[in-house]
């Protein structure tokens, strides 16, 4: 892509984002605004690179943030002596308020609340058991889109930033169908060499201990307890291209640009092992919290049915996991031990 | 906002409010002029995005410290024109006195040793 396009869509989202400021303030500058917005945005890419315009993107968002809330509540303030009289003014000739302001001030909620919950928060419902017992098959959590987001070397300096590392719960698009969530932890980062050995992760030829870990199958397994020991049937297309391009002497090796994911719950999770590598871009962000969780079945968490809504309705207090309410998924890295008998 | 008040009263600003007004302090400039100024003065500790730049812009025209100059192309930048901001009476008193009220601070620091070093690291504001 280059540059200037990359300016001029900037730019146009900028002038967009102007829209949010109240009229006054917006006629008076947004014109200059939008001119010091290209103009800076023009310089950083003729003398630093496009590094730098992506942080200073970033930075102005933040600075459209913090200012258009300032900017909003002050017209609030200085208004409304103003807009009292001009109520009491309109009733006494009798007509009606526009509902102009009231419209505006509606399609700005929405449009922030979708920004927020587009860019910023997710909230994503669990509806499998694959991470038992660290998340449960309906928990209701907030997941937190920027922390693996780079923000750039600038960016760094304003939001706290730590890649993905090994131990993390990650949420992600499931890379055979990216329309779904999946919620894994992260095993292997790019260049680790993982295999299992009877139910235990062998990382780099060390053992991890994993009390985070939920074992409920007494039988064995054989792919699944000793990946990637013997080929199974239950393996997508990714999965078998992992099987046949990243296996060297009987261990998995992550490729550059890719995590390795398991769940939790290991007898009873489809994860990397049946589906291959994440792509790092496929990583969505880091659960945050726990807001609700609520004891239903799978297939009804998906979508809201009539009888769901009436399910919640009539058992919201007694079905609800009142204990892990506003829980935080916590990122645990396992322990080495020592190597493979 | 409506009566002028007096420096006194406005003290401290806030830093991007003091920078502004440093960088309108030798000359008139434009809005991009200004955060560009701002950012030298501070070795990019602080750099104003749009939004805080003329937010304390529209205050600072309210509270008199500056004013709007003619609306004027910028020969170094483009044929655009760009309309300039000029400090005023009062925006120079009160940059004084806040500059006094700084360099006052400062001589306390020194007199307890706390300015060994050379040079001090800039704080940057609340951009």
């Amino acid at each position: 892509m280059p540059a200037s396009f990359l300016i001029r869509w900037f730019c146009q989202i900028y002038a967009l984002l102007l829209y949010s400021y109240p009229r006054q303030f917006r006629l008076q500058f947004g014109g200059e605004m939008q001119q010091i917005f290209r103009d800076r945005c023009s310089y950083l890419v003729r003398t630093q690179g496009r590094r730098r315009l992506l942080s200073f993107a970033l930075r102005s968002g933040l600075d459209w943030l913090a200012t258009t809330v300032r900017e909003g509540s002050d017209a609030i303030s200085t208004a409304a002596p103003n807009t009292l009289g001009h109520l009491r003014s309109v009733w006494k000739i009798g007509r009606k308020p526009s509902p102009r302001g009231f419209v505006a001030e509606w399609a700005m909620t929405i449009l922030v609340y979708l920004f927020a919950t587009t860019t910023l928060v997710q909230a994503y419902v669990v509806p499998t058991g694959s991470m038992e017992n660290t998340l449960r098959i309906g928990d209701h959590m907030l997941v937190d889109r920027l922390a693996y987001a780079d923000p750039g070397a600038e960016g760094r300096r304003l939001l706290p930033y730590r890649d993905v590392e090994r131990g993390d719960i990650i949420a992600l698009l499931y890379p055979e169908d990216v329309r779904q969530t999946y919620v894994k932890r992260v095993i292997g980062l790019p260049g680790d060499r993982i295999r299992l050995v009877n139910k235990q992760v062998v990382r780099n030829g060390r053992f991890l201990v994993e009390p985070y870990t939920q074992h409920i199958a007494s039988w064995r397994d054989p792919y699944r307890d000793d990946f990637p020991a013997a080929p199974d049937l239950y393996t997508t297309p990714r999965g078998r291209d992992m099987l046949l391009h990243h296996v060297r002497n009987g261990e998995v090796v992550v490729p550059p640009g890719s995590l390795f994911v398991m769940g939790d719950n290991r007898e009873n999770s489809a994860d990397s092992r049946y589906w291959g590598f994440v792509p790092r871009e496929y990583v969505v962000g880091k659960p945050l919290v726990v807001y609700w969780s609520f004891d239903a079945p799978t297939d009804e968490l998906e979508d809201w049915s009539a009888k769901h809504v009436l399910d919640v309705t009539l058992h919201i207090f007694t079905k609800t996991r009142w204990e892990r309410m506003l829980l935080v998924p916590r990122s645990q890295a396992a322990e080495e031990t020592g190597g493979p008998q | 906002m409506k009566k002028t008040p007096s420096p006194r009263e406005l003290l401290p600003l806030t830093p991007p409010v003091f920078h502004i007004l440093l960088a309108l302090a030798d000359e008139e400039r434009h809005g991009y002029g200004i955060m560009q100024d701002v950012a030298r003065q501070t070795d990019d500790a602080l750099q104003l995005g749009p939004g805080t730049l003329y937010g304390c812009l529209k205050r600072m025209l309210a509270a008199g410290l500056v004013e709007e100059s003619e609306e004027r192309p910028d020969p170094a930048l483009d044929d655009q024109r760009r309309r300039y901001y000029r400090m005023t009476e009062l925006g120079q008193s009160v940059v004084r006195a806040e500059a006094q009220r700084l360099a006052n601070a400062v001589h306390a620091a020194k007199s307890r040793r706390l300015l060994d070093r050379a040079r001090p690291s800039l704080a940057g504001g609340k951009a």
